[in-house]
């Protein structure tokens, strides 16, 4: 039964944690998927080894990555980037990632809302804006920004290279003046 | 052909390496508060952080030039190179000196830049962007007049000067000049 209730909302428990290296297993279900990858800058893996690797060197490391846990069990993640020097610290840009078997749901959506309210209330005051870059033609990422409540600002032609096709990337953005407080 | 996008260039326009012998006339734009105003420097103050300005950061630049007057600089203009995923891109900047504003001079200018620098870099360079204060009109109109797409308002997109700005993002495609 699709657990998205009539309002669009999750019903079963969508919660945000650390990753560790023991959830490996479960990380390989989405990082080895083709259908999740195909807008991602990085190849399925296709080994436990290599999904190791990965997690400790780009995973651990990352100043603000979470896994997505539905009813505690890590299906996802959602990362935050920001050049915290100079200029850019008042954006961090998020991306995030859902294994196949749980898209079309509201899980994005929701770990989105959450990710953004923790973030503005880490980073804050400082952090003023939370952008999101999708490829024009990944609809599906696009919708679960517009429902966490994004503006789209514009389309970027031709504007970043990925696996080897210039593509057209959406901006998206939310500000912590968009945000409505608890 | 659009005609707005035919290079009607002011002849006595000419873009060339800036270097250290340039740094009085440098000094000219670099000391204007009106020129500083939404960059992310201060003005200059002192002949020597214009040398230094100009042997670190122009002379090992990439991409930057002089615009050029009846063969003196009396402005610059720059494009970045970037790498990996981003290398398709080029941000591009421009100044120039106030006395100078209002005569189409900056517009000229971009539009040679953005025709030389797809010619020389057009196989990994397919976009030429830039980025302005939703204040800065007049260098808005420098952009659509050379035949930018206008492509959407970054709201509290970054801190200039203390303050968090909005900007206007533009950009020209290798494709809008006919380079192929």
């Amino acid at each position: 039964m699709d657990p998205e209730t009539a309002n669009g909302t999750v019903s079963e428990t969508v919660t945000l944690r650390r990753l560790e290296v023991s959830d490996v297993d479960d990380f390989m279900v989405w990082a080895g998927d083709e259908r999740v990858a195909k807008f991602c800058t990085w190849e399925p893996c296709t080994n436990k080894d290599q999904a190791l690797d990965f997690i400790k060197s780009r995973v651990i490391t990352h100043p603000w990555l979470r896994a997505i846990c539905l009813e505690g069990r890590p299906i996802g993640t959602i990362l935050m980037t920001r050049d915290s020097g100079g200029g850019d610290a008042c954006r961090a840009e998020i991306g995030y990632h859902v294994a196949w078997q749980h898209w079309g749901k509201g899980i994005a959506t929701a770990a989105v809302k959450m990710a953004v309210k923790e973030v503005f209330a880490e980073w804050g005051p400082q952090l003023e804006r939370v952008e999101g870059l999708v490829d024009a033609e990944n609809v599906g990422s696009q919708r679960v920004l517009e429902k966490a409540g994004f503006c789209r600002e514009g389309l970027l032609r031709k504007y970043f290279v990925l696996k080897g096709r210039t593509c057209d990337m959406v901006m998206f953005s939310i500000l912590a003046t968009d945000v409505l407080p608890c | 052909m659009d005609p707005e996008l035919k290079i009607e260039n002011l002849p006595q326009i000419t873009l060339r390496p800036l270097g250290v012998a340039d740094v009085d006339d440098f000094m000219v734009w670099a000391m204007d508060a009106r020129v500083a105003r939404f960059c992310t420097w201060e003005p200059y103050t002192s002949r020597e952080d214009g040398l230094n300005y100009i042997q670190n950061t122009v002379v090992p630049h990439p991409w930057f030039k002089a615009i050029c007057l009846n063969g003196r600089p009396i402005g610059a203009i720059s494009v970045t190179e970037n790498s990996g995923g981003d290398a398709c891109r080029g941000e591009l900047g421009y100044v120039l000196a106030s006395e100078y504003w209002g005569k189409g001079i900056t517009t000229t200018a971009v539009k040679m830049a953005v025709k030389a620098v797809f010619e020389e870099r057009g196989e990994k360079l397919e976009r030429v962007e830039a980025l302005v204060d939703v204040d800065n009109v007049g260098s808005q109109r420098v952009l659509e007049k050379a035949g930018f797409c206008r492509e959407g308002l970054l709201r509290r997109y970054v801190v200039l000067k203390g303050r968090t700005r909005d900007m206007v993002m533009f950009s020209l495609l290798s494709t809008d000049v006919g380079i192929l």
